[in-house]
């Protein structure tokens, strides 16, 4: 449209703001081709004598000499810095992925040190109770480890131990005072646990039975789930 | 098929198929084999006729069949069975998971989908056509530095094993015509049907990686139909991820994805727990980000 207005100056210029466009967005090749058909086009039209290509003189060695060196230069630049953006990117991902990891592994260690927490505040609470426990169960002996080997560990820490380790196999260990409860009571609780308040008879001096208020805890540990059950008196 | 003599974690419901890299042998996964066993799985690295180092030359589609025996074996001893691959073997694990959705998580290590890295010689593509030439029996791709490998004492070692034409723990010394025509064959096949994969995936690719280039995961990434899908992105390492100097974070995302994958699966429904606020942060970004998109 400007070519009446501007005649023969700057040729080149549409094609080579067209071969940076396609260099910025499509990449070195696509980028050449333009530059190639560009330059046979200028000629072709913009350089006289017009839609003439077999005749060469100065102004068409002019275009190609000045054409040609401004378009490479360019285009290699903006290469260059494409190459760069592109390996930025690259880092920018393997820093997310490494703050990925270190989130994870963040998370990881806050369970563990969540579970070991767990764990302590079990034991600790074995051993403050060592003389009021009834039983330990383990809710899923299969891949639980052993509650006697709790009561066990804590039962070092007090004078008098206990450990009615019987029912290993099954998941549960008695504590000290469960030779005391009704049989009945023993045995329901031993089909069916669950945390909170239970009334439990229990022996009284030997003779009749009396009411005890129980309670039962869970403890979410990295050994597996158990419940604690004691009196409470 | 044989079996590799590596360790095996018995009585793990958990079991990973582990398939080494083209014409390569089970020795380029043995690191990875035993961080595995260490975190309680059970591995498997089995050698497939045609596919392995100096066994024929087969068909790629027996190939498949051959790995996916493998997994049906081990899916009728185990709960879980995830399948790993590095190079051109995760692409055949790929192939795998695509015939058995029932696979628990698919790890993709330094997937090969075509040989564009930076270290492929320029007459690379020559090779295709080369298979229809007398050539094919004849001419066999050498392997050359860096060997896949960035760490340069581990390289120089594997320099003498190579310059004497043995298989060495990244591989073989050379690679013959036909087994490299079978590999664009299976790599064309899974292109085309990365969508149909729903299995979880994790893909841990090298950025520097001088074999397959970062366009290969780039590629998975979009077009994997996966919707627990993770990628890792390496910066000290080249192909062999599994040998190379970041082997201990490669062994540790892959078992830690293949626990997470386990417990969230929907016979457990029992997800790891997010106690890190900071990664809760991030989950919920990428959340975003994936509801966006």
């Amino acid at each position: 449209m400007l070519h009446p207005l501007l005649g023969p100056i700057m040729p080149g210029t549409a094609f080579l703001i067209a071969a940076v466009l396609v260099e910025y967005y499509c990449g070195l090749a696509p980028a050449l081709s333009v530059m190639l058909a560009g330059l046979c086009l200028a000629d072709y039209l913009f350089v006289p004598p017009y839609g003439r290509i077999d005749i060469i003189d100065e102004s068409d060695i002019r275009l190609l000499v000045s054409y040609t060196l401004i378009t490479v230069l360019v285009i290699t630049l903006v290469e260059r810095l494409r190459r760069a953006q592109y390996r930025a990117e690259l880092l920018a991902s393997v820093a997310l992925s490494r703050y990925e990891m270190l989130l994870r592994g963040d998370n990881e260690r806050l369970i563990a040190r969540r579970a070991t927490d767990e764990m302590h505040r079990m034991l600790h609470h074995i051993a403050q109770h060592n003389q009021s426990l009834i039983l330990i169960k383990a809710l899923d002996p299969a891949t639980s480890a052993p509650p006697g080997s709790f009561v066990a560990t804590a039962a070092t820490s007090t004078a008098a131990g206990i450990i009615d380790d019987e029912t290993f196999l099954t998941g549960i260990a008695y504590g000290a005072r469960h030779s005391q409860v009704h049989q009945d009571d023993l045995a329901r609780v031993n089909d069916r646990l669950v945390p909170g308040h239970h009334r439990m008879r229990f022996l009284s001096n030997g003779h009749g039975w009396r009411a005890v208020e129980c309670v039962c805890e869970r403890f979410t540990t990295p050994s597996g789930d158990f419940l604690i059950l004691r009196a409470e008196d | 098929m044989n079996t590799s003599p590596f360790p095996t974690a018995q009585g793990s419901d958990h079991a990973v198929l582990l398939l080494h890299g083209l014409s390569s042998s089970p020795a380029e996964l043995r690191f990875l084999a035993r961080a595995l066993v260490e975190e309680g799985f059970m591995t498997h690295t089995p050698e497939i006729r045609g596919y392995s180092a100096d066994t024929g030359h087969v068909p790629m589609e027996q190939w498949i069949t051959a790995a996916v025996a493998e997994f049906d074996a081990l899916a009728s001893r185990h709960r879980h069975v995830s399948v790993c691959g590095l190079s051109m073997g995760a692409t055949l694990a790929a192939a795998v998971a695509q015939q058995r959705p029932a696979a628990r998580a698919l790890l993709l290590l330094s997937i090969t989908l075509s040989y564009d890295g930076w270290a492929i010689p320029w007459y690379r593509f020559l090779l295709d056509y080369a298979y229809y030439t007398p050539l094919r029996s004849r001419y066999r791709y050498r392997e050359h530095e860096p060997y896949g490998l960035r760490n340069e004492a581990l390289r120089s070692k594997i320099a003498r094993v190579m310059q004497r034409g043995e298989i060495s723990e990244v591989g073989p010394a050379s690679i013959a015509l036909p087994a490299l025509h079978e590999a664009s064959r299976l790599a064309g096949s899974v292109r085309k049907k990365l969508k149909s994969i729903s299995t979880d995936c994790l893909i841990i690719h090298a950025i520097d990686d001088e074999t397959s280039s970062p366009h290969n995961a780039r590629y998975v990434v979009t077009n994997v139909g996966a919707s627990f899908l993770r990628t890792i992105w390496l910066d000290d390492s080249y192909h062999m991820i599994t040998s190379d100097n970041e082997r201990e974070v490669v062994a540790r995302e892959c078992a830690l994805f293949m626990r997470e994958s386990a417990a969230a699966s929907a016979c457990c429904n029992n997800p790891t727990p997010v106690v890190s606020r900071a990664l809760a942060r991030r989950l919920r970004q990428l959340a975003a980000v994936a509801r966006k998109a």
